[in-house]
């Protein structure tokens, strides 16, 4: 199963992007949520994601190929993109920063938090997991304050700390 | 020229003794009565330890040593001062300062109050906002919380928090041919920050209105913006 998560400034600029594939087992709900789907995606944007690439490739069990994923990666960026008119729909009126499933996309969830500054996370996931979510997101939201603690960040540059990346990532693998 | 910075930077200390360089770490070094001290220690260059190793809440209740504080802001203001023209220009300046300090004080502000709860929240309606930028954003900065909030009686969209004596502009005087100038440019720029970053774009200026036995007295006026009332009527 594969998780992609994105920070997005305030201008809609994605900063940082990461995709993990997670090594844990994945018990009944995904299933329970693919089956769900396919009747509202095969209507409306089936075609089109399937034109695009072979998102839909993914639904089949087992871990997705490194090489799979990297087809696949503008229409993750795409569907994370998209999923941010929820997000800025919902965000003024419900004050939760951890916005839990606000969007679906074929088989994809969409989870969003958002920081009291107004920076985004997107993470795109498939399996329903909404408590590691929320543990993995607080750390990712830590480990940023303390990035732009920094006097030399700004919130437009790109996030290049390779520090900041191993954090993330070994949040990533506790929680995912 | 670099000798004549030397001399300009003396005269913040002092005017009278300007002969010795030995005499600038007696003065640099803030009073052992004030009982205020610096906070951080400066990381060892060696140490394998890096900003994301250190716990964001250690510095929580931590003050910053006035002197070396006073001492910074004027350098900032100098600074700030050689490179514009007008005062209208050194405000904006101070400004954008002030929007760096406040994007960052803002979310370090909430992780410190929300970081540990299931369930995180933002302030989304207007009052509560202003009312955190009156109490937990002064206090995060300056000690202290806010004097008092105002609101415009002629325009509808006009607030005003109101600080009698802000301790950054404490020991500056303004020249009488610079009277318009006011240093709490860099606080405005900190609220216009906060207010951005939580939905509320608007447009933040300070100015001093001194008033009897407060001759600081200074007024952070916030003009929202048009998006920010429709929202707000909208929730309503």
């Amino acid at each position: 199963m594969s998780y992609h998560l994105f920070i997005i400034n305030p201008f809609d600029t994605p900063l940082y992007s990461l995709t993990f594939l997670s090594t844990r087992p994945v018990s009944g709900p995904t299933s329970t949520l693919a089956s769900q789907l396919p009747s509202w995606s095969a209507s409306a944007f089936g075609g089109t994601v399937a034109a695009l690439s072979g998102a839909t490739s993914v639904k089949g069990s087992g871990p997705l190929g490194p090489g799979q994923g990297k087809e696949d990666r503008h229409v993750v960026m795409m569907i994370a993109n998209a999923s941010l008119d929820v997000v800025e729909d919902v965000q003024r009126t419900n004050g939760s920063m951890y916005l839990k499933a606000i969007d679906r996309f074929n088989e994809w969830t969409v989870s969003a938090f958002i920081t009291p500054g107004n920076m985004k996370f997107i993470l795109l996931h498939e399996p329903k997991n909404d408590e590691g979510i929320r543990l993995f997101f607080m750390e990712v939201w830590e480990n940023y304050v303390k990035l732009q603690l920094s006097p030399f960040h700004n919130y437009r540059t790109p996030i290049r700390s390779p520090v900041f990346d191993a954090r993330i990532k070994a949040s990533a693998k506790r929680y995912l | 020229m670099s000798y004549n910075n030397v001399q300009a930077r003396l005269s913040v200390f002092s005017t009278a003794s300007q002969s010795s360089l030995d005499y600038i770490p007696s003065v640099g070094t803030p009073p052992p009565s004030g009982g205020r001290q610096s906070i951080t220690p400066i990381p060892k260059a060696s140490g394998s330890k890096n900003i994301y190793d250190r716990p964001l809440n250690k510095t929580r209740n931590a003050e910053v040593s006035m002197a070396a504080y006073t001492f910074l802001f004027s350098e900032v203001i100098q600074y700030t001062q050689k490179r514009v023209h007008g005062i209208g220009d050194l405000e904006k300046r101070l400004g954008l300062f002030g929007y760096r300090i406040g994007t960052r004080a803002l979310e370090l502000m909430v992780w410190r109050s929300e970081g540990g709860s299931k369930n995180p929240k933002r302030e989304t309606r207007l009052l509560p906002v202003l009312y955190v930028v009156h109490t937990q954003l002064w206090k995060a900065i300056f000690g202290k919380t806010a004097d008092a909030i105002e609101k415009s009686v002629e325009n509808d969209d006009e607030y005003m928090i109101i600080d009698n004596d802000p301790p950054i502009t404490r020991y500056i005087s303004i020249p009488k041919e610079m009277s318009q100038l006011s240093c709490s440019a860099l606080t405005a720029g900190i609220v216009e920050a906060l207010l951005d970053g939580l939905g509320f774009p608007a447009r933040v200026t300070a100015h001093s209105v001194p008033k009897e036995g407060f001759p600081f007295r200074t007024t952070i006026l916030i003009k929202l913006d048009r998006s920010a009332m429709e929202r707000e009527e909208a929730l309503k």
